[in-house]
């Protein structure tokens, strides 16, 4: 599909003929896209568990008007220039992308929406999903949007109750990086492929390799433990909407990322404020799970002569290897008044044309799965790796609770990994907790 | 020259005018400059703090925002779970001890300070009286970016001298046993300054003569600080007591900055709690009847002090 020349920025110098073609370009993508199930009628076709969508908006061309759109951080910074290539290719339309900072983003959407004062699109943390649908202010997406589309893990953040409420913008995910200098050291020349592996490799580094710590695990962030339990086949909340954080698989997941705290591999003791980048170069912490920001940020902290010591890889094996999906998705306010020409945009900043220039952009990595058959994102090995963990991801529940329960889980594993707390105590804490708690789903 | 204008336009006023007339144009006019502060205070001191007495006993979260009357009374149930809520309880038990161990510390380097500049250092007076008053007027990001290199374990200036004498120093902040004490440690640094500001105005009007009654009394300078200065200071000592107190119950920027309440919930105060439960998790109700049982608790306090403090005078 969408063999089109709207490709955002770099064709600003052309001229007017130009804006015919981008407007018939976009109006093509939104039939196009509908047409990727065999022809389908859109909602209808949503894969598994089949979640709820608005009718398909009009893919009228002709819509004008005036939009207003907060982005968060970088985004907010650089959304302007595709903001200006979708006004060129839309006459008659004007979007205002207003940059909103992240501390404050929940606060100021929420004051927004107490005082029906909304934007029409936003972006939003995959984890604010939950708590905002609760708030009703959320219009649901159009069936335009196709699930099969996106990375499935960064669609169903979305999914709230059984309503599709955003659609994917961009996504992270977790890695492994690691010093392959010290790992050679240590006598070890390929990445953890598998849980035994990398336990294997933090004692080796530390006892062979000369580095202080094996591994930095974080002491108390849930988004570092999910990739254990979900790759042992457990489960934050079962398709009934059960928690299931005390079952054997969880307790076995807690039980392997204790050890690197027991055992001291991974450091007990974070300082508040604490930079894995400058510790990562110095060789004191070898290895260390994050997502595609590091790969800038070591670039320029290590300098010349460094690229060599250092690699990525994927999650190591359990039962899977999953990793953990975050980004942004974007949201279209029921108290906007040009929900057609919302929605035509959020399809233009969501076509895998313009997912590939955001890339290049900002470096956001595209939600939409075949953005990643581009060139651009093929040639940087590290990227590449990336888009291939993104094919086993997941995310946490979109409950409206979850900002409680991630502090609930949060402190258990803090207890658990800088103190006495048993795996099986920590994870029938984390299950007792979140079950106090709830997934707001039944009031 | 303004002045007999005015006179004469008021007689003026007067003549013509029946008595009561006057008195509501008056009252009009007292009402009129004190309009920009009343409606300020209404708008944004008296309707929040009704409101938020209101939203103490209902459910008011989320599902709300848009159309809050639409929100369900709960009657006192935000207070009855606030009883067996855990986490309140230690909030509260943490800011207890920030306050019992903060508030006379901070008051009793203030009050040693402002004597010391007051009686015995003559030089360089100003400098030290800015130096410390220094911190009270900084940004308090600033200082928590200072203080955490300061406390940090590894590079930290504190555990290097302490290093240079052979002492392996701790992870201030991240140990649970020292997060509290090193919280007291820069919040008292932060705040003495101000203590000791006003304890240096209430010294300079304590009058010299009783100094020179006490010395010819063959009084030293202990016992002319114990028997002359401390009891004409009564009323500032009470006064900060109780200003202190009130500030330190409402702890909230230093471990909001510094440590985010943890490791371990060791450093989350009642205004942190009530902060995370009315803003990360958007318990408005709830966080409503935190606050206050917490405005009790300082009411409550603050009498107590006023009453037995007082008294001994």
């Amino acid at each position: 599909m969408a063999h089109d020349e709207s490709i955002p920025k770099t064709d600003r110098t052309t001229g007017g003929l130009f804006n015919i073609a981008g407007v018939l370009a976009a109006a093509a993508l939104l039939f196009a896209s509908c047409g990727t199930n065999s022809g389908g009628g859109g909602g209808s076709n949503a894969p598994a568990g089949s979640a709820a969508q608005a009718p398909a908006v009009s893919a009228a061309a002709s819509v004008g008007g005036t939009l207003t759109v907060w982005a968060m951080g970088n985004e907010g910074v650089k959304l302007k220039d595709l903001a200006d290539a979708f006004m060129k290719d839309n006459p008659g339309t004007t979007v205002n992308v207003t940059p909103v900072d992240w501390g404050q983003a929940v606060a100021k959407l929420q004051t927004a929406i107490a005082g029906h004062q909304t934007p029409d699109v936003s972006q939003m943390g995959t984890d604010m999903m939950g708590q905002f649908a609760e708030t009703k202010a959320l219009e649901a997406v159009p069936a335009n949007f196709t699930a099969g589309n996106f990375f499935e893990g960064a669609w169903n953040t979305n999914v709230v109750n059984g309503t599709v409420y955003g659609v994917p913008w961009y996504v992270e995910t977790r890695l492994l990086y690691y010093r392959k200098d010290i790992a050679e050291k240590a006598g070890i020349t390929s990445p953890p492929a598998t849980w035994d592996d990398l336990h294997t490799m933090a004692k080796a580094m530390q006892e062979k390799g000369g580095a202080k710590y094996g591994i930095s695990l974080g002491t108390q962030n849930w988004q570092e433990y999910v990739p254990f339990l979900w790759s042992n086949g457990g489960q934050i909340v079962d398709d009934q909407g059960k928690f299931q954080l005390n079952s054997p698989q969880a307790v076995e997941a807690l039980t392997a990322y204790k050890s690197y705290f027991t055992e001291g591999l991974s450091p007990k003791s974070v300082p508040e404020g604490f930079d894995i980048t400058p510790a990562f170069v110095a060789g004191t912490h070898p290895m260390f799970f994050s997502g595609p920001w590091h790969l800038g940020l070591i670039k320029e902290a290590g300098g010349a002569g460094f690229e060599d010591k250092w690699a990525i890889a994927p999650i190591p094996k359990k039962v899977s290897a999953t990793s953990f999906v975050g980004g942004s998705n974007l949201v279209v306010y029921k108290d906007s008044k040009n929900k057609d020409l919302a929605w035509k945009f959020v399809q233009y900043l969501t076509d895998p044309k313009t997912q590939v220039a955001w890339y290049k952009d900002v470096t956001d990595l595209p939600a939409v799965s075949s953005a990643w058959d581009d060139q651009t994102l093929k040639t940087d090995p590290n990227v590449a790796k990336f888009g291939d963990q993104l094919k086993d991801t997941k995310a946490q529940p979109a409950v409206s609770t979850w900002s409680e329960l991630a502090t609930a889980l949060n402190s258990s594993l803090e207890k658990m990994t800088t103190g006495s707390l048993e795996p099986q105590a920590a994870a029938d804490e984390m299950q007792k907790e979140a079950e106090t708690i709830g997934t707001g789903a039944a009031k | 020259m303004a002045v007999p204008a005015l006179a004469q336009r008021r007689t003026a006023v007067e003549a013509s005018s029946s008595a009561s007339a006057r008195a509501w144009r008056e009252n009009l006019t007292g009402w009129a400059f004190a309009a920009p502060f009343v409606i300020l205070f209404g708008v944004f001191m008296v309707l929040p703090i009704v409101s938020s007495f209101v939203l103490s006993f209902t459910s008011f979260g989320l599902r709300d925002l848009a159309s809050p009357l639409g929100t369900t009374f709960v009657g006192l149930s935000n207070y009855i779970d606030l009883l067996s809520d855990r986490k309140f309880w230690s909030s509260l038990f943490n800011t207890f001890y920030f306050v019992v161990i903060g508030v006379p510390l901070t008051l009793a380097l203030g009050l040693f300070i402002a004597n010391a500049l007051n009686r015995g250092v003559n030089k360089f007076k100003t400098v030290f009286r800015v130096g410390y008053y220094l911190p009270v007027i900084t940004s308090i990001v600033a200082i928590a970016v200072v203080w955490r290199f300061l406390l940090n374990p590894d590079v930290g200036l504190i555990n290097m001298l302490l290093g240079s004498v052979g002492i392996s120093g701790p992870a201030w902040l991240a140990d649970p046993v020292l997060a509290m004490p090193s919280i007291i440690a820069m919040a008292v640094w932060r705040n003495l300054g101000f203590a000791m500001v006003v304890f240096l105005a209430g010294m300079q009007a304590i009058p010299a003569s009783l100094y020179e009654a006490a010395s010819i009394d063959g009084a030293g300078r202990w016992q002319s600080f114990r028997f002359v200065t401390i009891p004409m200071l009564r009323p500032t000592i009470l006064f900060m007591t109780v200003i202190t107190t009130i500030g330190y119950l409402q702890l909230f920027e230093e471990p909001f900055v510094m440590t985010g309440g943890g490791p371990l919930d060791k450093t989350l105060s009642v205004t942190m709690y009530m902060y995370q439960q009315g803003f990360a998790f958007f318990h408005q109700g709830y966080a409503s009847a935190v606050a206050y049982v917490l405005f009790l608790i300082v009411a409550v306090i603050a009498f107590l002090q006023f009453k037995f403090l007082r008294s001994d005078t």
